[in-house]
């Protein structure tokens, strides 16, 4: 008695919810009873988790003002990452694109924010900080077009770079440093939040940021970019075969890189959000969206809606995890990067369900 | 004072490899693994989670060699879990290699914090692992003048590292069960056609492999003396092996080259100072330059490396046809 | 007491996915020491019958009995030890590897350490077979048919008694085949059992002892060879009697549309993929490219429709010197190029696209302002579904999911959507069934009467010989000759294709692959050459 495995067609919606819901409520069983063995209450750790800390709390609005804070970067990153994705260019460098800009925004904020009205600083931060990225990006693709450079281990070796980039300015007290406390004996990045933060749309006690609307209006527009305009078409072309493009005269190369800078230049502006938002640089800046990123987009299937809902649910889990470690000293933040891990796995495991069906071997034939 | 400027080279050449072994054992396993046509990008992930696990095991038991077997074993267990969901469950080698990671590290830091919230076991009160890291001098080679005590005096994983690389050098070029490794990195259609079992054979390697690299992790642990802190003892070393797979063109023996090369400048971040006093006026301006750029320098080169090879497309290159595909046998 | 078969197949029934019925309850028997062929049009579950013999599929029903015996095959390594081995028509080889190194490769119990003694006992045993090959040899540098050799010693030094060829002629000139079938016949008499697929009924004729046909996943019956003809077999593959005669209407033609002159082309491993290459297209004729696979087709073909940089020599459309153009403008004059590669799916259509989507892929770009325009483009897919009969659940389908012939339908009808004059069309039929390559055939012939002038590029000879007027023939980069297809046969092309037969200076009066009254200025040729000297 044998099994094999076999190709489905198409799977129902509500099989596919059905199994995605499962792969998540089974990682959390799994992580349920790792708290337990640890002696926490596992119902009152997610819960704790997944209401972020608002239940109860007097100052919750503050709560989802950071959830957001966490989920703005995230999301756009994804949406971003999708472009490269969708052209199969395997864009790992998000984490240094995300870097280049955040510096480059941090310097026009610094050095014209003390003088410029903050509207028009903002702007000049995004501006920057998409260029930086976006720079930091076509690099790469120019390389993969010239010279056919993978480009997988090109952006992930840039990732590095980028970082001690950053550190390098975060570590090095100098007259030249204007990154720094000019009057602190420690290095400390100078803060900027005084004359350079995207405004808020106060809703009663809770603020609104702004970048929030503008991410959805971003990833708004990146969807009818994908879906209805020429750019998208070809980037869909390229990326099923790029022999194809190449025959059907498209300009395979131009498109390449247009598309992996519009991806970058969209990493940097979730950078200027960051920055705009926080307003100070650190060396952590990026919290990983780089590569929480590549996850997101690559399991919403490079669907920007879909990415939209996958961010808030991972974004929920980190910053619910940071959240529940007020209540709970036991459980550190790295519960939630193993917790991220299960459920990841389990996610692959019911994709599995999803694009195959296991038979079992019959034996016979009589009629 | 003319020996202690030679002193100072000796002690930067025996840093070279102190430093860097880790890098050889990431590198060789990740070839294992890459021979048998997996991409697995979560190196980082499975070393820091050999290295937690050996570590504390070896301390627990005071054996060196419960350790090495220890993190071997993590690491082969990480293996599995990736030639699970990669060869039996299909999914996408770049997503589960980079999901490896977060979770190795969400795993080396939970279990790390853990132990910590008990009691840290430090490794000096643990002689057996003290004394089991201690170099040993080769007799005759490690009497040569200046790098004698640099290459040929150093603890026994170092020259275990040197030997599994060799070993793998050799089985994947003169065995049969090497040569059916490389026909599944290279064909698994066409290995699987003459009776290889391919599935058998790609988890056996990324076991392997992964298994090697958890080493690698258990020597970094022990290396930073064990001290458990907020960075990870792997520090991006699995991100280099990565990178290093490629400089070596998947053959081990050039790993041990490549790891001298990245070890080189990776060492003059840690000991460039040391030259610059010893040597003011030709190397003084050693000290000047920023650590930073050390760090990124195996980077920069890595970027280098690829670009270089990706211009000159040379014949005779070790990448596997296969490399990052997944096989399914009934694929249409 | 019943015979006792070498293999006996019952009730083989397989699926892929929930529509695709490859096969459906078929038995078939193989007796001891016997050719069989196994015929059938492409699609009619052929190679799927035969994979689940080698363990490559697992099948979801019925019962395999070898000598009798029922065994379960559930991998090739199961197969193996059946003594059944398969030569697969996509040879399943490791370029990187020595011939001795991919038979090794599989050897069981060869223990530990590779010894280099292999080479010479590949060599010896390859000889006691009678074949003579270089062990050490790299498949990445073998000839087509040193790849088949090397397969069928490495089944026969797997011990295997029962063999099974998967279409292995259709890589093979006509010299190579009768080679192969001096093989087979020798095996044969050795006491080996043999499974032939193929759909050319000579070669069922000249081989089988038996045939069994199969059409579309059904077993339709077993014959013995003596016992029937081709008309009959025909009759059963395609389940209905149809005329084996394809049309070539005539028609008058036109100055040349389409001039090639000196050309020589590089492959991408930089080697001469086409050498000096003269030749002409008249508006309303068809002109048949055959050569072996790999004879600078591929090229010839993406060096017209300016995907492929030219080393020298003259391209000249109408008078145009269409030479260094981008693919943008050749299209734009009119020249359509469609190439079906191995794959099906690999050049001209993007395969994960909707019909729609892959519609507008030559001219979304004509669309004004920002976005494509799918309305238009789902208007024509509408229109060559109906016109071309290609079935598929809608225009929204992704191209991938249709079946073979109706992937090459939509792309040829986006072709001619466009109105080009000149076609270029490699292997349009490839893989297709024979009431599908007639559509396609009546297609090209519709254009041809409408003063488009097409460049044929086949693999089948029969196929060329009744549709095309001229024909030319390549090997190895260079023109054998051109001659008319009424007046040559399948013989003197097979001889041309293999470079025994050069016909070049047939025509004393007159040049090879120049015409008489050629657009070509003197200027464009005195241009050519002096560029061609720098």
């Amino acid at each position: 008695m044998g099994i094999h495995i076999v190709k489905r067609d198409a799977c129902p919606l509500w099989k596919k919810a059905v199994l995605y819901v499962a792969a998540v409520l089974f990682a959390l069983v799994i992580g349920g009873v790792l708290l337990l063995a640890m002696g926490v209450n596992p119902l009152a750790y997610y819960g704790r988790m997944f209401t972020m800390g608002m239940v109860g709390n007097k100052i919750a609005y503050k709560a989802f003002e950071n959830y957001l804070k966490v989920f703005v970067p995230l999301a756009l990153t994804s949406v971003a990452l999708s472009l490269a994705f969708k052209m199969r260019f395997w864009n790992i460098g998000g984490e240094g694109q995300f870097i280049m800009g955040a510096i480059a925004s941090a310097t026009v904020a610094l050095k014209l924010g003390p003088v410029l009205p903050n509207a028009v600083t903002l702007i000049l931060m995004c501006l920057a900080a998409m260029l930086a990225a976006g720079l930091y990006g076509v690099f790469v693709a120019a390389l993969k077009v010239k010279f056919g450079t993978n480009e997988t281990l090109m952006t992930l070796m840039l990732n590095y770079v980028a970082l001690y980039v950053l550190t390098f300015l975060g570590d090095t007290k100098a007259d030249w440093n204007f990154f720094l406390q000019e009057k602190s004996a420690r290095p400390v990045f100078e803060s900027f939040a005084s004359f350079a933060a995207f405004p808020r749309i106060m809703l009663g006690k809770f603020g609104l940021n702004i970048c929030v609307i503008l991410a959805f209006l971003v990833g708004a527009l990146v969807f009818v970019y994908l879906k209805y305009t020429k750019h998208g078409y070809e980037i869909s072309v390229v990326g099923d075969s790029a022999g194809t493009a190449h025959y059907a005269g498209m300009k395979v190369n131009t498109i390449v890189l247009r598309t992996v800078f519009l991806s970058a230049c969209l990493i940097g502006l979730a950078a200027a959000f960051k920055v705009g938002t926080a307003g100070v640089l650190s060396t952590a800046i990026t919290e990983d969206v780089g590569w929480t990123g590549i996850i997101v987009a690559w399991l919403s299937h490079l669907n920007t809606a879909v990415i939209f809902v996958v961010s808030a649910l991972i974004s929920m889990l980190h910053y619910g995890s940071i959240a529940a470690a007020a209540t709970f000293s036991k459980v550190d933040s790295s519960f939630a990067n193993m917790l991220q891990g299960v459920i990841l796995f389990l996610v692959l495991t019911a994709e599995f369900f999803i694009r195959f069906r296991v038979v079992r071997n019959k034996k016979g034939g009589k009629q | 004072m003319e020996m202690d400027k030679l002193g100072v080279v000796t002690t930067f050449i025996h840093n070279i490899v102190v430093y860097n072994i880790p890098l050889l054992y990431g590198t060789v396993g990740e070839i294992v693994v890459e021979k048998s046509g997996s991409l697995n990008l979560g190196v980082e992930g499975i070393m820091a989670v050999g290295a937690i696990f050996g570590y504390i095991v070896g301390c627990y038991t005071n054996s060196m060699l419960v350790g090495i077997l220890t993190a071997f074993a993590m690491g082969a267990l990480m293996g599995l879990l990736f030639a699970a969901l990669t060869v039996s469950l299909q999914a996408n080698q770049n997503i589960t290699g980079l999901t490896l990671t977060t979770f190795g590290l969400g795993v080396y830091f939970f279990v790390g914090n853990a132990i910590k919230a008990v009691a840290w076991p430090a490794m000096s009160d643990y002689s057996s692992i003290k004394n089991g890291f201690a170099d040993i001098a080769i007799p005759g080679l490690s009497q040569i003048p200046v790098i004698g005590k640099g290459l040929f005096s150093h603890n026994i994983l170092v020259y275990l590292g040197v030997v599994i690389a060799l070993c793998m050098w050799y089985y994947l070029n003169r065995t049969n069960p090497g040569l059916r490794l490389r026909a599944v990195g290279e064909n698994p259609g066409s290995a699987d056609s003459v009776g290889i079992n391919v599935k058998r054979v790609k988890y056996l390697h990324i076991c392997l492999g992964c298994g090697i690299m958890g080493i690698g992790g258990y020597y970094m642990g022990l290396n930073m003396s064990g001290s458990f802190n907020s960075a990870c003892w792997i520090n991006g070393y699995g991100w280099i092996a990565v990178a290093l797979v490629i400089f070596a063109n998947w053959n081990p023996t050039m790993a041990i080259l490549g790891t001298f090369v990245f070890g080189f400048f990776n060492t003059l971040r840690v000991s460039g100072s040391s030259l610059a006093v010893a040597f003011p006026e030709a190397l003084g301006w050693l000290a000047k330059v920023p650590t930073q750029l050390y760090q990124a320098l195996p980077f920069i080169i890595t970027a280098i490396v690829l670009v270089v090879t990706s211009v000159r497309k040379r014949e005779g290159s070790g990448l596997p046809a296969a490399l990052g595909l997944n096989y399914f046998r009934e694929e249409r | 007491m019943p015979e006792q078969y070498a293999i006996e197949m019952r009730g083989i029934t397989k699926r892929f996915g929930t529509k695709v019925l490859a096969n459906d309850n078929i038995n078939l028997n193989l007796r001891q020491g016997e050719i069989l062929s196994l015929l059938g049009e492409n699609g009619s579950g052929k190679t799927t019958l035969m994979n689940m013999l080698s363990g490559i599929y697992a099948p979801d029903a019925g019962q395999i009995l070898v000598d009798g015996k029922p065994v379960s095959i559930t991998s090739p390594e199961d197969a193996k030890r059946l003594g059944i081995g398969m030569v697969h028509q996509h040879f399943k080889l490791v370029d990187v590897f020595s011939a001795a190194d991919n038979i090794w490769m599989g050897r069981e119990k060869s223990g530990f350490g590779l010894n280099r003694r292999r080479y010479d006992e590949i060599e010896a045993m390859a000889k006691k077979f009678g074949f003579d090959i270089d062990p050490r040899k790299k498949v990445c540098n073998m000839a087509v048919s040193e790849k088949q050799t090397l397969e069928i010693i490495k089944v026969l030094y797997y011990g295997a008694k029962i063999i099974i060829l998967d279409e292995p002629t259709a890589v093979l000139t006509v010299q190579e085949i009768e080679k192969l079938f001096a093989v087979l016949r020798r095996m044969k008499q050795e006491g080996h059992s043999i499974i032939i697929i193929t759909h050319k009924l000579n070669e069922v004729m000249d081989i089988s002892d038996r045939v069994a046909i199969l059409r579309k996943g059904q077993y339709i019956t077993t014959v013995n060879t003596a016992d029937t003809n081709e008309q009959e077999l025909t009759e059963w593959m395609v389940g209905r009697k149809i005329d084996l005669n394809i049309a070539r209407p005539v028609v008058e033609k036109t100055r040349p549309l389409l001039e090639i002159r000196d050309l020589t082309i590089k492959n991408d491993e930089g080697a001469t993929a086409i050498d000096k290459v003269n030749f002409y297209i008249r508006g309303g004729e068809i002109l048949g490219v055959a050569g072996i696979a790999g004879c600078g087709q591929k090229e010839l073909c993406e060096a017209i429709a300016g995907l492929r940089p030219i080393q020298s020599g003259l391209m000249i459309h109408k008078g145009d010197n269409i030479v260094g153009l981008p693919p943008k403008a050749i299209l734009e004059k009119g020249i359509s190029m469609s190439f079906i590669p191995e794959d099906r799916l690999g050049m001209g259509l993007a395969p994960s696209l909707s019909i729609t989507d892959n519609m507008i892929l030559k001219n979304y770009a004509d669309a004004k302002g920002l976005f494509v325009d799918r309305k238009t483009g789902r208007a024509d897919a509408q229109r060559i579904i109906e016109e071309l009969e290609v079935v598929t659940p809608s225009t929204e389908t992704p191209v991938r999911r249709l079946s073979g012939g109706n992937v090459q339908k939509v792309l040829l009808g986006r072709e001619i959507k466009a109105g080009p004059n000149v076609i270029v069309t490699a292997y349009p039929v490839r893989g297709l069934d024979i009431n599908s390559s007639y559509a396609i055939y009546d297609i090209l012939n519709q254009q041809k009467q409408d003063g488009v002038g097409i460049l044929f590029v086949g693999e089948d000879l029969d196929v060329m010989l009744a549709l095309c007027d001229k024909i030319m023939v390549l090997c190895h980069g260079k023109v054998m000759g051109v001659v008319h297809a009424h007046k040559t046969t399948k013989e003197e092309l097979g001889l041309m294709m293999t470079g025994a037969l050069d016909l070049t200076d047939k025509y004393e009066d007159k040049p090879a692959g120049i015409a008489r009254d050629t657009n070509i200025t003197q200027e464009q040729l005195k241009a050519a050459q002096e560029e061609g000297e720098n």
